[in-house]
């Protein structure tokens, strides 16, 4: 199956309006001819003017058209330029932020141990190879490693409940309890980011993982950095990989490439593929254990269930069903020079995602296991496998040392881990030598490690604090000396011994966490100076003119005699000319000033051959926002503007401003979703009062009934929730058919539907006003798109058939494609198809003729008002229909509900003579953002519906797969950017001037909220770096916002700029040019 | 385009609405004339109404303040907002009996006929002394049908408390209660002043009616109970944050001091 076609946008076919301009033409002329008879003048004499000034008339049309293109172009190239500001202020901010971590390459070798003198234990066998134990005594062959992808802690426990994830897996609880000295389970805590990728390199190198991982997460380095399977291999050890495909963009060319088998990481459609293959796979291999030391195997299906289906699904007990089988069968397989580990890369939130730092998704299992009895509890109480993850955790980087040390091969150089206690304890858990040795060895790896670090840093660490990493390390140190020369005392000094070195371990972990990663503070600088810059300038490009109204001329009178004058080759007010070339000499400012230190960076990287030829851009959007604004400047505008001169413009510069100022704190941030709320209901009150001021006794009850139903449509869509972790226990999920499911409950299915029926009747209500249900608008409204609508509910329909095995009689599979293909048509339906009847169609009028009395002939033109507003609405109620696809029923439901608030909207603003307001557009932005809460998501990264990338596709395919995601995660902020140009053209006849220039601030001023947001969230997560909730709360609302900004930034040039012009260009056609 | 259509939806409307109102409400259209000239609300200026008119907000502050305590640290607020709900109606009551001129008086009239019927203010006032009612239409009637009134525009008060994103299915008494405060405090007075005099309530619900005691404590309410919603999300996990003490210390806070400047610096002043 073919994807979904590129959209065209251009090069459209003769279009239909074609024949309407021709209509109103005969009916035009009929109507002159008529005047003219009635003039009683010399017919020959008046048709011979009237070709001429035919011909004058269709000069100058042709003039303004070519006229009104290229300004167009100039005003996209001024946006163009805007969302380069954007993009560089974001990219220099986020390579300060986001973490990054020095990559040391110093590696550990086998015959240079880290500890000096003072060795714990005595001399053994083998004693610096590999064969003995490096660094310590090896205590086993070979190891099989299973990472059963989001095993949670409460998965292998047994919970006194009914959930159906709990008690699914008892096998390894089961053991553990049976026969400690066989094996053990404890929780296994992840460092966060908790995705796979970033865990593998925890899990192999010991280190934290840090958010710039999470930048090289999508393009899947290769690890450099020292690491278990490093020295494996380079010990001459062969490594055997079965499943997740991850471990392939790790590690290429580290496995046996005939015993391995990889599979693709990020089919979550698919529960079964990897898992099967593993376990086919791995069984023989069992057999051949001489051929390899160390297997990985690595099984998806549970996070997979998680991800499809969240965790309290029948799915979930079968998958966890089928790992405790097995588990079951591949213990029985390992002998006693093997050690069988089974762990978990993370946890999962309630509804099965991850990727955060929640106690949830953090929070995984630990399972070791030998039939030989090397594991042992130093203390009694420890036998059984803890109740909860909150008691004797072990860090995941703990694994690297623990298995280093039991594999005898030598500790990776980055590990700050320590040796697993119940690996080292010996059978009767009293081995505290060795338990001390093995400590003292990982700590003094860890010690020569953060020397290095400092060392490379340039710093020097400082050893006179209290309490600093440096006290607890002498502290042991001495200790051990003494210890050590009363070598004949009582084994139990060991203890000491070890729980200082682990006391030394603990503290330069903390330390790291806390104070590792080392931010850019300049380049957040002037990413914050950059966006700051763009955004005053974006600022001051809003307000300039916003006092002489210039699309006010709507008078035919006027712009005939305008239109005689240019016809006689008059050209109009030179300021007028200037007002509208003004993007050209903005976009002119903007090169000027931004080429000569861009060149220069690049020059100068040509020159230094350092190759970073992008590093004069920071500089380069400073200077060329410097001189746009002195542009600016020139031309009148002053600072003075930007103070709102009315309460609507206040209200706008609030609700943006005390939002992004909230943002400060994590609480106005964790609900903003209710803040959203609360400011829409607070416009639809305050337009409802102001109603009461409308002269006319039916515009303010009209005018009332719609702000009146602007706020009802929010409270209902505010039924839609999908509770973040932060919001419990105060907020309850509405979005899936429970807390702990990502499926939609059955009456969801029914929302659809309802759509389906009543959504179309609405918006046809809100065009029949107007007259403007006519040409294209009945057919497209009322049929086509009322038939996606229907597609879309039956896609959701067979979905939840398919998911629940509804019909258990089908051949597999049968559901899925037969979706999966409705989708695609739905998709064709309403972008392709869709974008061709938008560029194609006639406006939305209606074009009568009637003999009124004898010989006179009345033409109306039926929908002539809102020529404009009519026929554009039909390119976002395309775009909502993909969304509406897109956004599963719940979130569909919510997009409806947007829709028709949009249409209140500017219905309110019509009414109210808001349009030319800022409370318009920044409105339309806070529906955006309030709508991307209802339909599904928070401003945190596990919310992302990944799933939704197999609504249309059977795989992951680029780009679409990531195009359908941002589809479904921005659809309220794209169906808001798609209906901006809606604001300006509603209720516009074909005679307003201007639009361009209104439309283009309508646009910035919506712009300028999301600029705003971005700014401040990025200040913000600047300014509280340290802060605990950094991960949780404030990094995410800042990715969020600079990722909405930079989509509203290019669907508005793609949709809302690209479309005005289609439309402006069918309308001027129709009714001549005004521009 | 010398072509010009009639069938726009303004212009329709706006004709079709011409001839409703034409037809409807002749008195409408005399109000609307009148709407321009609103008056601000003078209190009585007999000595009782002058010492009432600072007494009774500081009594009215006074409850509140006892009462905080109980309505913070008790678990449920509800049961201490249902027992101050009458005594505060009673203060209210006193005050607009006491203080304010009843609708219809000459106090509350406007524009109209005010500058004729001034001069007679006084003899009439003197008249009826410090009893209740005002001249013409009897105060103890004005104040039992405001009563009615505020009763009736309380569920109203609740049902947008909860479009602004008040809890929906649980706390409903709390909500409503919430409303009743504010319906007695700011609407009651509003009402006794005003009745049911609709060019007054359409001053006042556009905010174009000059400040007086009473429109400033309705702008001042509204204002309040808005900001005292902005506390709420904070993660303090103190008592005072739980629904709805902020949006109740909001209305009061504000009602205070929108009736202080409304009967003081802003008097008489508009938006």
């Amino acid at each position: 199956m073919p994807p979904p076609q590129p959209v065209p946008t251009k090069a459209p076919p003769a279009p239909d309006y074609k024949t309407v301009a021709a209509q109103f033409a005969t009916a035009k002329r009929a109507k002159e001819v008529e005047d003219a008879t009635k003039a009683h003048e010399d017919i020959q004499q008046e048709q011979e003017r009237s070709s001429l000034q035919d011909r004058q008339r269709e000069a100058l049309e042709a003039r303004r058209k070519a006229s009104y293109e290229k300004r167009w172009l100039w005003n996209v190239a001024f946006w163009v330029w805007m969302l380069t500001i954007h993009v560089v202020g974001l990219a220099y901010f986020t390579s300060g932020f986001l973490l990054t971590r020095l990559m040391l390459d110093e590696k550990s070798s086998c015959d240079a141990p880290p500890t000096t003198g003072n060795e714990i234990l005595p001399a053994w066998k083998g004693k610096g190879t590999v064969d003995g134990g490096c660094w310590h005594p090896k205590t086993f062959e070979r190891a099989v490693v299973v990472v059963i992808d989001a095993l949670r802690y409460d998965f292998t426990i047994p919970v006194d409940d009914d959930a159906k994830f709990h008690n699914a897996f008892p096998f390894m609880y089961d053991t553990a309890l049976r026969s400690p000295n066989n094996s053990f389970l404890r929780p296994f805590i992840a460092d966060p980011p908790t995705a796979t990728l970033q865990r593998l390199k925890g899990l192999t190198t010991g280190t934290l993982p840090t958010f710039v991982d999470v930048g090289t997460s999508f393009a899947g380095t290769a690890i450099e950095e020292d690491n278990l399977l490093m020295q494996l291999r380079d010990a001459g050890k062969r490594i055997v990989h079965l499943g997740d495909d991850t471990w392939d963009a790790l590690f290429p060319g580290y496995f046996e490439a005939d015993m391995s088998k990889s599979y693709d990481s990020f089919n979550v459609w698919d529960l079964h593929t990897v898992d099967n293959g593993v376990i086919e796979h791995i069984f023989p291999l069992m057999n051949r254990k001489n051929d390899w030391d160390l297997l990985i195997a690595h099984c998806l299906g549970v996070d997979h269930a998680g991800h499809r289906y969240g965790p309290d699904h029948g799915n979930m007990t079968a998958k966890l069903a089928q790992m405790d089988t097995f588990i079951r069968d591949l213990a029985v397989t390992i002998d006693d020079k093997t050690v069988l580990i089974v762990m978990g890369d993370h946890g999962m939130d309630s509804k099965g995602d991850h990727g955060g730092e929640s106690d949830d998704e953090v929070e995984a299992a630990l399972w070791m296991y030998s039939p030989n009895s090397v594991f042992g509890r130093t203390k009694s109480e420890f036998a059984t496998p803890p109740a909860t993850a909150k008691i004797r955790p072990v860090n995941q980087i703990d694994l690297v040392p623990t298995l280093a040390l039991l594999l005898g091969i030598p500790i990776p150089y980055n590990n700050l881990g320590r040796p697993i206690e119940e690996a080292f304890a010996g059978a009767a858990g009293t081995a505290w030598d060795n338990l001390a040795a093995a400590e003292s060895t990982a700590a003094a790896g860890i010690k020569r490690y953060q020397a290095s670090y400092f060392a490379a840093q340039g710093i020097k660490e400082s050893n006179t604090t209290p309490d600093s990493p440096a006290e607890f390390w002498a502290k042991a140190e001495e200790l051990l000396s003494t210890t050590h020369s009363k070598r004949g005392g009582a084994k139990d000094k060991w203890a000491a011994v070890y729980s200082a070195f682990a006391d030394y371990q603990q503290e330069t972990l903390a330390r790291c966490k806390s104070l590792w990663a080392q931010f850019d503070i300049k380049n957040m600088a002037l990413g914050i100076a950059v966006m700051t810059a763009g955004v005053f300038t974006l600022l001051v490009y809003v307000t300039k003119g916003a006092e002489d109204d210039s699309g006010a001329v709507d008078d035919p009178e006027l712009d005939l005699a305008e239109k005689s004058l240019e016809m006689q080759g008059v050209k109009a007010d030179a300021e007028i000319i200037s007002a509208r070339n003004m993007d050209k000499t903005f976009v002119g400012a903007a090169l000027l000033g931004a080429l000569p230190i861009f060149g220069g960076g690049v020059l100068q990287s040509f020159i230094s051959g350092v190759g970073d030829w992008y590093r004069g851009a920071g500089f380069a959007a400073l200077t060329s926002t410097a001189t746009v604004l002195v542009t600016m400047y020139e031309s009148k505008e002053t600072l003075v503007n930007l103070i709102p001169k009315t309460v609507w413009g206040w209200m706008a510069v609030v609700f943006t401003v005390s939002q992004s100022v909230g943002f400060a704190s994590n609480s106005y941030t964790i609900w903003e979703d209710s803040i959203l709320l609360f400011f829409i209901a607070t416009f639809g009150f305050a337009t409802a009062l102001a109603a009461i001021r409308l002269p006319n006794l039916a515009d303010r009850y009209l005018s009332i009934y719609h702000s009146i139903l602007f706020v009802l449509l929010g409270r209902l869509a505010s039924f839609s929730k999908l509770c973040r972790e932060e919001q419990m226990p105060y907020c309850r999920s509405t979005y899936y058919a429970s807390a702990t499911s990502s499926t939609s409950a059955p009456w969801q299915l029914a929302i659809p539907f309802v759509v389906f029926l009543v959504l179309p009747s609405i918006i046809k209500a809100y065009l029949v006003p107007s007259r403007s249900y006519e040409g294209l608008a009945p057919a497209w409204i009322g049929y086509v798109f009322r038939t996606g609508l229907f597609m879309a509910a039956a896609y959701w329909a067979l979905d939840a058939a398919d998911n629940g095995n509804w019909f258990p009689g089908l051949p597999a599979n049968t559901l899925k494609t037969l979706s999966v293909y409705l989708a695609q048509t739905i998709l064709g339906l309403a972008l392709v198809a869709g974008t061709t009847a938008f560029v194609w169609a006639p406006p939305c009028v209606s074009i009568l003729t009637a003999a009124r009395q004898l010989g006179t002939a009345q033409v109306t033109v039926l929908g002539y008002g809102n020529a404009h507003g009519a026929r554009y609405l039909l390119l976002p109620l395309n775009i909502l229909a993909a969304c509406f696809l897109l956004s599963k029923p719940m979130g569909g439901g919510a997009l409806a509900i947007m829709m028709w608030q949009v249409l209140s909207l500017v219905e309110i603003l019509d009414f109210n003579s808001l349009t030319f307001e800022a409370i318009g557009p920044v409105m339309l932005a806070v529906l955006g953002n309030f709508h991307f809460f209802k339909t599904g998501h928070q401003a945190v990264l596990s919310t992302i519906q990944w799933d939704s990338a197999f609504i249309p596709l059977f795989t992951i395919r680029y780009p679409w797969s990531p195009i359908v995601v941002a589809l479904n995660t921005f659809g309220g902020q794209i169906l808001a950017v798609a209906t901006v140009p809606l604001l300006v053209l509603w209720k516009v006849s074909p005679q307003r001037k201007g639009l361009l220039v209104l439309l283009s601030r309508a646009y910035g001023l919506f712009l300028a909220y999301f600029a705003v947001e971005a700014l401040a969230t990025m200040a913000w997560a600047g300014h509280l770096r340290r802060h605990l909730m950094l991960y949780r709360v404030f990094c995410p609302r800042f990715m969020t916002a600079a990722a909405v900004l930079l989509v509203v930034d290019l669907f508005g040039i793609v949709i809302a700029l690209a479309g005005a012009r289609c439309n402006t260009m069918a309308i001027g056609e129709v009714f001549g040019w005004v521009e | 385009m010398p072509l010009v259509d009639p069938v726009t939806m303004s212009s329709s409307i706006a004709k079709g609405a011409a001839a409703q109102a034409v037809q409807s409400s002749p008195i409408t259209k005399g109000n609307e004339s009148q709407q321009q000239q609103q008056h601000p609300i003078q209190l009585r200026q007999t000595p009782l109404a002058q010492s009432a008119r600072h007494a009774l907000p500081a009594l009215i502050a006074a409850v509140f303040l006892i009462r905080f305590d109980s309505l913070v640290n008790k678990p449920d607020p509800a049961p201490t907002m249902k027992t101050s709900l009458p005594v505060v109606a009673a203060l209210q009551l006193a005050y607009a009996m006491i203080c304010l001129p009843v609708a219809g008086s000459a106090g509350s009239q406007n524009a109209k006929a005010s500058s004729s019927r001034k001069p007679r203010l006084g003899e009439k006032k003197s008249k009826s002394g410090g009893g209740g009612g005002g001249d013409g239409p009897n105060g103890y009637v004005a104040a039992v049908l405001s009563l009615v009134l505020t009763t009736f525009v309380t569920p109203f008060l609740y049902i947008v408390m909860i479009l602004f994103g008040a809890p929906f299915l649980t706390h409903g008494a709390h909500t409503f209660l919430c409303a009743a405060h504010l319906a007695v405090l700011v609407f009651f007075p509003l009402f006794y002043a005003h009745g049911v005099d609709s060019a007054a309530w359409a001053a006042v619900g556009s905010f174009r009616a000059p400040f007086d005691e009473t429109f400033g404590g309705l702008v001042g309410g509204v204002v309040g109970g808005w900001l005292g919603a902005v506390p709420i999300p904070l993660d303090w996990d103190r008592e005072w944050q739980k629904w709805p003490v902020t949006v109740l210390c909001g209305i009061y806070g504000g009602y205070f001091l929108g009736r202080i400047l409304g009967g003081t610096v802003l008097f008489g002043k508009r938006f």
